[in-house]
């Protein structure tokens, strides 16, 4: 199985005459054999993107191809796709062996050949031998391994998966990433992967499209959004704590943190600095090279590391900055530290967040 | 633990009741279907035999029960589909003014019977609708309250996602109704057949005043035979005919209710 090229092009979907688009002008390219990442918090028009990919609901505007193909008014069970959604829905009238065996049957494949097709699946989800137990007696994780066995068994140009892990243990959803991963290697599908957590977006897939109100917001490389985000929104879905608000002078960033150089050239004006915590270093106070000192207002450990808060306080105010510890590196609340922003981690965004069109406005660099 | 002890006790006691309740009325019935001769004074039957069971057959017990049959069969055949297909489209709530077209679906159960068949049976002789069709016809509405009502429960517990789901894997769209949306809401098909069927096997009043006296059913038979001063082991015979068979769906279907848990 390898997979096909899928391009969705200004995507729009109304649900109602009078209400907000739930998608609006949706544009993405998946590359045939990758894995994009649909990242946006709940109601913000991702599962939509899918729906609309996979023919069980028409868009209001735009087009989705399929290898250059329009799919306009293809009914979904000729799209060549196949879905995993949140929830497993295995087929409860049926067995596991028969429920991977679903696509194969339904295409007038005969029962014989296509059971033991399923097992082979089976065994590629680590399921092998539970073919002959009921849908209904697994557990959560082996429900959702079941129902991407019963998805890549239909061996779909596109593989569609709506928050598939969202509902498992952290341990079970790390297993699944695995699996993934290994299925990627193996069978070389492509992918569109809707979730709202930027860990598992970034663990999963190449590309990610940010997606927030119905709009993208940004899309490329997790690296390079980590790095550079579009906007403040965009920030905080992928996880961004750190915020201060300054104003942009002859390519520096002026804030309580102090006068700080910036990576690449920003027009002047009102800017909000973003810095990755992960970035930021802590050191002492007396160190020559810290950027700004401050004193930790809060430690939360998370793991070997932990995650210190720091209030800095400066010319025209206070702000606060997060930071991680590295692993065995401790700080007390209260103290007083020294932070190091490097330079090439600074990044400026936009103030006005709740600018009507946030692609277009983009980032200031 | 004694306080468990009672409530068991209670429970246990309630059933009985209950079971009591159900079967009691059933007992004399037994009696009387084999009683040939049962003289007031005397507890039980003087003397038994299939006297009744004769009669019943001789009065033509035999040609109603498939009478009945068909009737409630033909019942459930219609009225379940369209029971079905309505009561997916309101709980799909995309029906305008959804909450009226039940109360219209439900109105065969608030209007008295007697007054809608009379009414009808005349509206139907001047359309020319022949007796037994018009019978059907109005049995099949008086039974889709339950069809609708039953069938509504069970699509708004329904998870479309499974359609949707089979749907991508390449099922089209009668492949996915039939092995996947019917299996899923068997068992509550399986009820509303029961209920129609009941509609049509224990109908009276539409029998008699549509059907003209071109179908002779199960409960036309018990009601001539119980009204005319025939044998009641006759009448008993009848009324045992007309209760079993429903007895016996019922456990088919809650057998195969339990199955699907």
């Amino acid at each position: 199985m390898s997979g096909g090229a899928l391009r969705l092009a200004g995507l729009t979907r109304v649900h109602g005459t009078g209400s907000a688009p739930a998608l609006d002008g949706f544009d993405l390219e998946v590359p045939a054999g990758s894995c994009v990442a649909i990242l946006g918090p709940s109601g913000s028009g991702k599962s939509t993107v899918l729906r609309l990919t996979a023919g069980l609901d028409e868009p209001t505007a735009g087009s989705v191809h399929l290898d250059g193909v329009d799919l306009a008014g293809v009914l979904p069970e000729r799209r060549g796709m196949a879905m995993v959604f949140q929830r497993p829905l295995l087929f409860p009238h049926l067995s596991v062996r028969d429920n991977v065996a679903f696509a194969d049957r339904v295409r007038g494949v005969p029962r014989r050949t296509a059971r033991r097709r399923a097992e082979e699946f089976l065994e590629l989800v680590q399921l092998g031998g539970y073919g002959g137990r009921p849908a209904r007696a697994l557990s959560g994780g082996q429900e959702q391994r079941v129902a991407l066995a019963r998805a890549l068994a239909a061996e779909p140009r596109v593989l569609l998966l709506d928050e598939p892990f969202s509902a498992l243990d952290a341990r079970l959803r790390e297993e699944m990433h695995e699996l993934l991963a290994d299925l990627r290697m193996r069978l070389d599908p492509t992918i569109l992967l809707v979730t709202h957590d930027h860990a598992e977006a970034d663990t999963l897939a190449d590309r990610v499209a940010v997606l927030d109100g119905g709009r993208l917001l940004q899309a490329g490389p997790m690296r390079a959004l980590y790095a550079r985000p579009a906007s403040l929104t965009v920030s905080r879905l992928l996880g961004g704590r750190t915020e201060v608000a300054g104003v942009v002078r002859d390519g520096r960033h002026e804030s309580p943190l102090g006068s700080l150089d910036l990576p690449a050239p920003v027009p002047d004006g009102p800017a909000v600095l973003v810095v990755r915590h992960e970035a930021v270093q802590v050191t002492t106070a007396a160190d020559p090279a810290a950027d700004a000192v401050g004193s930790a207002v809060r430690v939360r450990p998370r793991g070997l590391r932990a995650l210190v808060t720091v209030e800095v306080t400066g010319d025209g105010g206070t702000t606060t900055v997060d930071a991680e510890l590295g692993p065995g590196h401790d700080v007390a609340a209260g103290g007083t530290v020294g932070l190091r922003l490097p330079a090439g981690d600074r990044w400026v965004v936009p103030v006005d967040d709740a600018a009507d069109d946030p692609v277009a406005d983009g980032a200031r660099a | 633990m004694t306080a468990v002890r009672a409530v068991r006790a209670a429970s246990r006691t309630g059933r009985t009741l209950l079971a009591l309740w159900l079967v009691l009325p059933l007992v004399p019935l037994l009696l009387w279907a084999f009683a040939d001769r049962w003289t007031f004074p005397a507890v039980l039957p003087q003397e038994w035999g299939t006297r009744g069971a004769e009669e019943a057959l001789a009065a033509g017990a035999g040609g109603a029960f498939l009478t009945s049959t068909l009737l409630g069969a033909v019942v459930a055949l219609l009225a379940t589909p369209l029971g079905a297909m309505a009561g997916r489209a309101l709980a799909s709530r995309q029906v305008p003014a959804g909450t009226a077209v039940l109360a219209v679906l439900l109105s065969p159960l608030a209007l008295p019977p007697f007054a809608v068949a009379l009414g009808l049976d005349v509206l139907l002789l001047r359309l020319g609708v022949p007796a037994v069709g018009g019978v059907v016809v109005l049995l099949v509405v008086a039974a889709l309250p339950y069809t609708t009502l039953t069938m509504r429960a069970a699509y708004a517990a329904h998870d479309r996602g499974f359609e949707d789901e089979a749907r991508v894997l390449g099922a089209t769209r009668w492949q996915t109704v039939r092995s996947v949306q019917l299996p899923l809401v068997a068992p509550a098909l399986a009820g509303a057949a029961f209920l129609a069927f009941l509609v049509g096997w224990s109908d009276y009043i539409v029998t008699v005043l549509v059907g003209g006296g071109r179908l002779t059913t199960l409960p036309l038979l018990v009601a001539s035979a119980a009204s005319a001063t025939g044998s009641d082991a006759q009448v008993a015979i009848l009324s045992l005919t007309s209760i079993l068979p429903p007895v016996a769906l019922l456990l088919v279907v809650g057998s195969l209710g339990r199955r699907r848990r």
